[in-house]
């Protein structure tokens, strides 16, 4: 369809197939060595492709008697054939045939440009029978002249045939050959410079179209090509043929691949268009590795930043691995509406990255081959664009605007809306090819946040991932498939991400959230579908249990089933960890602690009731554990006091004895090696310390995802200021330094090295265990650190550290070891080994100080002689304050707190005074990120409401009719540190009369199952009951029990809270209350 | 303040006590004091990396005049040569008050394994043999796992010992598992070991056991085969307590009609936590962690760890009850022990009642050296005639000479130690 109706891509694109159609006749025609006949059978199968409608063209070759054809070629009316001469003389035919009519164009249906292709493909063949004609000569020349000439030969044949049917195209090649030899400073190359820039320029290509009608700019053209010769003469000269031959190629296929860069500059063209032209690429039997460099980057850099991410720093990188072919893979699995321009979000474009990284390796290629990645489709990010705008739920974006509480209420109703709306027909579509890909296969739905991309905001656990067992007919399927998605739409607008977005100042970021559907890695286990294992991994280890281990050996959290108890902690269960690096160095080493830390649950899909599940690893063994693939490497028997590789083991019968240690997995498997080389190819390529997920069936280990490690919130380097006060410091560490965000410290409890050694018998030594085990108990959770000589929790041994089980110490927000040199001796440290674990899960830091290496600071002196506010806290303690010192830090310092800057990346910590954060409410385990620089805070001051809260309960008290003679608030709410879901303490001093004891408690369990309604409204975290009432009677305050001891308290007393009748009277204001 | 703690001294001081009441002559006291032999060995190891490093490591033997030395092998970052002497002090003692023909040795290396790969514990294991492998053996010296020690430490050491003898001999270390030399019943041991001497006891006491109730801490090894063997013997358990991995805190599971341990074990999780909402299904009251020791009980077994009877809790103790049996290890506080001594309570010290352990494995020993393993049942009945004989010797000897039972199992242990030292001529 020539003329005005064809478009200017349908032009191109049949220039391109011309092209491409010559280019594979050439190549065929260059194979020196083979024979004519096997040629020619070539020649015919190519070359429809160079015809406009290539399924109805076959082709026929006649040369002397022979003749070349397809099977099942049956000669038709439409016929487009030329002669074949060699020296002048016709020796066959070639003929080009339409199968059917189509309507008539150039030359009948044929177009003039396939005519001019059919006549160059006959010159061509007749050159290739000269050639073999002449062989002989050749053969002969070649001894003569030697090899390089023939190449010339070849190259030249190259220039020659372009000139003939692509002139533009040949000045172009001309042009860049010009530069060329200008950059290679051939001085002949330099003088012709000034005719080539004369008047014409530009691209080859679209320009022929108009030639005819300007005669100037043939005539320029034609001078242009006298030029061109000239070069390639001058370039014959200076360059070696191969590398003329090499160039040429590269150059006629950079212009190949004009069509694709046009479609991705334009930014008109929707994500199909680009999926077209991306088949067009791979149907030109173009690989981007054949184009030069500037253009292989330019198209790759386009590419990722129409599909993956605008991220500079991501495409910069990107653009080295991930080839344009790769592209025409994600294509095929993308589900966009209609003219889509979205992308398919953070998490997509990680995974996608990682992947073609694992596959470009050269130095782990042998390692990293069987790496796999589950089958995954992407939505892409305007897909929930188009869900809103096909329900009509527009309003619903500004939402986000609303107080949280609000948001709160509503995202239920929001999540009812979304679930009940429709997708586009588009996507539905979409999404049903996707579950015909998929089959009955598990699949999890994965939010791909675009925010995601940016560094410093993780969203990690803000959007929902849903797992779906994909079972029984496929309407069920898909039904299912579109309830999750608009799921995951609808936690767009969920209090958590509104809040981290407000506090992060991305709450007028437009948010769009592509959608990964992917596998689920796994097997079906009896009635269960579970991966045999699963896990997170990372690049910087900052858990270490032993001085060993270096940072960079990598930390794994290793779970059976999905790897949801590898990523969350889950606090009544532990994942195996592993240090990569180091392998054999393992967290629990005895029996006894292997046994206990052992992975006791397991996640799984339950195919009966298509839900997501979590039952006890015994349970699944005893049910199917014979038939979970590679449980032989996930269990050790437990028996006899040890633990040893099952051998013979009946898995169902001996579940009971069966421990999940992945020992088989360590020593017997690739696992580590592999785990490690994926770390370390990722942190070198990506720049940066990486955060991995996978995931394995048993038999092949999978990616699942890839982010950078410093995303997630706890492996945050904590930024130490440049120049501290002397004065301000108490402890600094260059050691064994991990990462990790302490909360501002109010309490010091610090056990005294010299006093420690010095205790001369067991039970005072004992003691000392005791007295920290009570400071547990008394002082505010998380705001205390613990500092003593030698091994925490030592049991054997107790004066190489003071014994505490963990239960003793499991408030502290961070766990410090002091070795202090003795002689020429610096004892080891235990890294915390007796409780290695539950410090991990909990969030506890380890830190391990040497105060007698160089560099390092210890102010012994605050520690020893601060007041000590033991007695006072423990009065039966008393008698070890000589040992035992408790500082009360805003109390001895004028209001100021202790802040432990940890960094890793430095490998230093540093322990000093400062004012405490304004909000004072920098809770480890609240999941807060970094802070957020700018954004409105939709939350409250925890603290402020805490102690309005306490206030109002005490005003509007009944004081007769409860008996009551006092409240005073303690805690975390009072010491300004409450976070939001801190109780309230209240100690509460009334008469002795169980009735009005017993209506008072009613009284005040009414106000705290309202006030934690309340409280869950304002910040999303669940307490059962947010007041924490401590009764006291009249002999409990006379006699002064530890709550009483509060109230009367010299040091950090209780707060005073005014009741409504005249009793009581208000404590003074500590300055750091107002 | 005065010196720091020092565990050997602590040992010899409580020798001097018990050599005091014996009224031992001065050579006796010199010898019996210090160990007869140490070694203070150093095990260099290839590590992993390459590199080699060298350990420091002990083996000391108190005392083997009653036959050869027995005694586990440690592995602790902060091992010194006091504690290891102190313990093997305390090993002869043990076996003396048994009345088996062992003598008390300890050994121990400096090394924390957390920081070792596999390979590298391997290296030290069979480096230490290689050290002492002259001194040791079926009948001089007969260690076994102790502190951060296991039966694969000990099988490593067990080849290396044979590659260099050039012969078998299962009978050098004990603590194998069975079908590698270990010997059956070692599990039920130590928890019917206790109970064989609360049944001797009552006996004496003239009380019979189907109509006495007892209150058990803890729910291990110990607790769990201690329950069953006391509910077959007629009596019943009221109570026993567990530590709740979750909460961070123990609670006391109560049935007046009476513990069932296999019922217990099915809600059980792998380190001894019994699951609270399961066991209220099964009619258990749950309370506070500390409520064993009020229990209206006449046996009181505190099978879980040291110091849970102080000067505090032994207040709580109901006047019904009659023994404390120590199932753990020092669970009774020198303060609470005044208590329970004023109180007329009959207490059976922790070295005689969970003695079943060290008896095991002298079974195990022999057994292994006459190549012929007996049935479970053999194993338990001589277990019993062993503690009970033990059991009877100590009480008469309280007794006669008036004393509290703890310090009778020691003058006991002593005496015994001290007469063969003599028969020998030693001293």
């Amino acid at each position: 369809m020539p003329g005005s109706g064809r478009t200017l891509l349908e032009e191109l694109q049949e220039r391109a197939k011309e092209l491409h159609c010559l280019y594979r006749v050439h190549a065929i025609c260059s194979r020196a060595e083979a024979p004519l006949d096997e040629l020619f059978r070539e020649v015919v199968g190519v070359l429809p492709v160079g015809w406009e409608h290539p399924g109805q063209t076959f082709a026929r070759l006649v040369v002397g008697t022979a003749i070349y054809e397809s099977p099942e070629a049956e000669p038709t009316p439409w016929v487009q054939s030329a002669p074949i001469r060699v020296r002048g003389e016709e020796v066959g035919r070639l003929e080009v045939y339409y199968r059917e009519p189509f309507p008539p164009a150039d030359e009948g249906p044929f177009l003039k440009e396939e005519r001019r292709l059919l006549d160059t493909l006959a010159e061509l063949l007749g050159q290739l029978l000269l050639q073999r004609d002449l062989a002989s000569t050749l053969h002969r020349a070649e001894k003569r002249i030697g090899p390089a000439q023939t190449e010339h030969g070849d190259w030249w044949v190259i220039v020659d045939f372009l000139r003939q049917i692509d002139r533009p195209g040949y000045v172009t090649i001309a042009r860049r050959m010009l530069n060329f030899l200008c950059w290679s400073g051939v001085e002949e190359a330099l003088r012709l410079l000034p005719r080539f820039t004369g008047s014409w320029s530009g691209p080859a290509g679209p320009e022929e179209a108009t030639d005819e009608n300007r005669p100037m700019a043939r005539r320029n053209l034609d001078a242009l090509l006298k030029v061109a010769e000239e070069v390639f003469v001058i370039a014959a000269a200076h360059v070696a043929p191969g590398e003329i031959r090499t160039s040429i190629q590269r150059w006629i296929k950079d212009s190949r691949s004009g069509f694709l860069i046009e479609a991705l500059e334009n930014q008109g063209t929707s994500l199909t268009d680009i999926a077209q032209a991306l088949t067009r690429f791979q149907h030109a039997a173009l690989n981007d590795r054949d184009l030069s460099r500037s253009i292989q980057f330019d198209l790759r850099a386009a590419l990722v930043r129409r599909f993956l991410t605008d991220q500079v720093q991501f495409v910069g990188v990107a653009k080295n691995y991930i080839e344009v072919s790769d592209f025409l893979e994600l294509t095929r699995r993308i589900i966009c509406p209609p003219s889509s321009h979205g992308k398919v979000g953070g998490k997509s474009s990680g995974l996608f990255l990682a992947v073609q990284i694992v596959r470009k390796s050269e130095e782990y290629a042998e390692t990293l081959k069987d790496i796999r990645i589950p089958k995954t489709w992407y939505v892409t990010s305007d897909g929930v664009v188009n869900f809103i705008a096909y329900n009509n739920l527009e309003d619903i974006v500004d939402r986000k605007y609303l107080e949280i509480d609000q948001v709160r209420r509503e995202y239920p109703h929001i999540v009812q809306v979304f679930k009940n709306s429709q997708f586009s027909p588009e996507i539905v579509k979409g999404l049903s090819v996707a579950l015909d890909d998929f089959e009955e296969r598990p699949i999890i739905v994965r939010s791909s946040s675009l925010l995601e991309d940016r560094a410093g905001a993780s969203f990690s656990g803000k959007y929902k991932s849903l797992f779906l067992a994909n079972q029984g007919p496929k309407r069920d399927r898909l039904a299912a498939l579109m309830d999750a998605i608009a799921e995951v739409y609808a936690s767009i607008f969920g209090p958590d991400p509104i809040e981290y977005r407000a506090e992060r100042g991305l709450l007028d970021v437009h948010e769009e959230m592509g959608i990964m559907i992917q596998e689920v890695v796994g097997s079906r286990v009896g009635r269960y579908f579970l991966p045999t294992f699963a896990g997170v991994a990372f690049s910087n280890n900052e858990f270490r249990w032993s001085p060993r281990i270096r940072r960079d050996d990598g930390l794994i959290r290793l779970v059976p089933g999905l790897g949801t108890r590898a990523v969350d902690r889950v606090g009544d269960d532990y994942p195996i960890l592993l240090a990569p690096g180091q392998p054999g160095l393992r967290a629990n080493v005895t029996a006894d602690a292997v046994v206990r830390y052992a992975p006791r649950k397991v996640d799984v899909i339950n195919l009966e009731t298509h839900r997501f599940d979590t039952i006890e690893v015994e349970a699944l063994l005893r049910e199917a554990g014979g038939s979970l693939p590679g449980v032989e490497n996930m269990v050790s028997v437990h028996e006899d006091g040890g633990i040893h590789r099952p051998m013979m083991v009946d898995y169902e019968a001996q579940a009971k004895d069966l421990v999940v240690t992945f020992e088989g997995l360590v020593t017997s498997t690739p696992f580590v090696p592999r785990m490690r080389a994926l770390l370390r190819l990722l942190q070198e390529k990506l720049g940066g310390p990486v955060d991995l997920e996978f995931a394995s069936d048993g038999k092949d280990l999978y990616l699942l995802q890839c982010r950078p490690q410093s995303f997630g919130d706890e492996s945050q380097a904590v930024r130490i200021p440049a120049e501290i006060p002397p004065e301000n410091v108490v402890f600094s560490a260059n050691r064994f330094v991990s990462n990790g965000r302490v909360p501002d410290i109010t309490h010091i409890v610090y056990v005294d090295p010299e006093g420690y050694a010095a205790i001369p018998d067991l039970d005072t030594l004992r003691d000392v265990g005791h007295a920290v085990g009570r400071l547990n108990k008394l002082l505010p959770r998380r705001q205390f650190i613990l500092m003593g000589p030698g091994r925490w929790g030592s049991r054997g041994d107790i004066k190489l550290g003071v014994s505490v089980t963990y239960s003793e110490i499991n408030n502290s927000a961070v766990l410090v070891e002091i070795a202090r040199r003795r002689g020429n001796y610096v004892p080891d440290l235990s890294f915390g080994t007796h409780f290695f674990q539950d410090l991990v899960e909990a969030h506890i830091r380890y830190l391990p100080l040497f105060p007698d290496d160089p560099g390092v600071s210890f102010n012994e002196r605050f520690l020893l002689e601060s007041p000590n506010v033991l007695a006072t806290l423990a009065p039966d303690f008393a008698h070890l304050a000589r040992t035992v010192k408790v500082i009360d830090v805003p109390a001895t310092t004028g209001g100021l707190v202790l802040r432990v800057l940890m960094n890793a990346d430095l490998d230093r910590a540093v322990a000093m005074l400062a004012p405490p954060h304004p909000h004072g409410e920098r809770h480890i385990e609240g999941r807060r990120g970094p802070d957020g620089g700018g954004g409105t805070s939709v939350s409250d001051d925890p603290r402020r409401w805490r102690i309005h809260v306490a206030e109002r309960i005490a005003a509007e008290a009944d004081v007769d009719r409860f008996g009551l003679k006092g409240m005073w608030l303690v805690g975390s709410s009072k010491d300004g540190t409450a976070g939001p879901a801190s109780d309230v303490d209240l100690i509460v001093h009334s008469e002795d009369d169980p009735a009005k004891r017993e209506a008072l408690s009613t009284w005040l369990d009414g106000w705290s199952l309202c006030l934690s309604e309340l409280n869950y409204l304002r910040t999303g975290m669940r307490t059962k009951r947010i007041l924490d009432v401590h009764f006291l009677s009249d002999s409990d305050f006379s006699r002064g029990t530890s709550w009483a001891a509060k109230v009367k308290a010299v040091k950090d007393p209780a707060r005073s809270l005014p009741l409504r009748a005249k009793m009581g009277s208000p404590a003074p204001r500590k300055g750091r209350d107002a | 303040m005065s010196s720091p703690f020092n565990p050997f001294e602590m040992a010899q001081a409580q020798f001097d006590k018990a050599a005091d009441v014996l009224g031992l002559d001065t050579a006796s006291r010199e010898l019996l004091r210090f160990p007869l032999r140490e070694y203070h060995i150093a095990i260099p190891v290839r590590m992993d990396d390459g590199s080699v490093k060298v350990f420091r490591g002990f083996r000391i033997q108190h005392n083997d005049s009653r036959g050869p030395c027995k005694g586990g092998i440690r592995f602790h970052p902060h091992e010194t040569a006091d504690t290891v002497r102190a313990l093997a002090m305390w090993m002869t003692w043990k076996c003396a008050v048994v009345d088996i023909p062992l003598g008390g040795g300890k050994g121990g290396v400096i090394c924390d394994p957390h920081h070792l790969s596999a390979r590298e514990q391997e290296g030290i294991c069979r480096g230490w043999i290689r050290q002492v492998a002259k001194n040791v053996g079926p009948v001089n010296d007969v260690p076994a796992p102790d502190v951060m020690t296991t039966p694969q430490h000990m099988l490593w050491m067990l080849d290396e010992f044979e590659v260099i003898n050039g012969g078998k001999y299962p009978g050098f270390i004990t603590g194998k598992p069975v079908g590698s030399g270990g010997s059956l019943g070692r599990t039920e041991a130590t928890g019917y070991g206790v109970v064989f001497t609360i049944r001797e006891a009552l006996k004496q006491m003239k009380i019979d056991i189907a109509t006495t109730k007892a209150a058990v801490q803890g729910f291990g090894n110990v607790s769990q085969y201690a329950i069953k063997l006391f509910t077959q013997l007629g009596g019943k358990v009221v109570c026993c307590s567990s530590w709740d991995q979750a909460d961070q805190t123990s609670y006391t599971f109560r049935k007046l009609s009476g513990v069932d341990a296999d019922e217990l074990l099915g809600i059980t999780d792998r380190f001894g936590g019994i699951d609270k909402d399961k066991a209220k299904g099964l009619g258990y009251e749950v309370l506070p962690g500390g409520a064993w020791i009020e229990q209206d009980v006449e046996i009181l077994i505190p099978a879980a760890l040291e110091n849970q009877v102080t000067g505090e809790t032994a207040l709580k103790i109901k006047p019904s009850v009659k023994i404390v049996a120590e199932g753990a290890n020092g669970p009774t506080t020198p303060e609470a022990d005044k208590i329970l001594q004023e109180r007329g309570i009959y207490c059976i010290p922790d070295f005689l009642a969970n003695a079943g352990g060290v008896t095991c494995s002298y079974f195990e020993q022999v057994q292994c050296n006459m190549n012929f393993f007996w049935e479970k049942d053999e194993v338990l009945q001589k277990l019993d005639t062993k503690m009970t004989s033990a059991f009877h010797a100590v009480h008469e000897l309280a007794q006669k000479r008036n004393l509290y039972m703890r310090d009778a199992a020691y003058v006991i242990a002593v005496s015994r130690v001290a007469k063969a030292c003599k028969d020998r001529g030693w001293a």
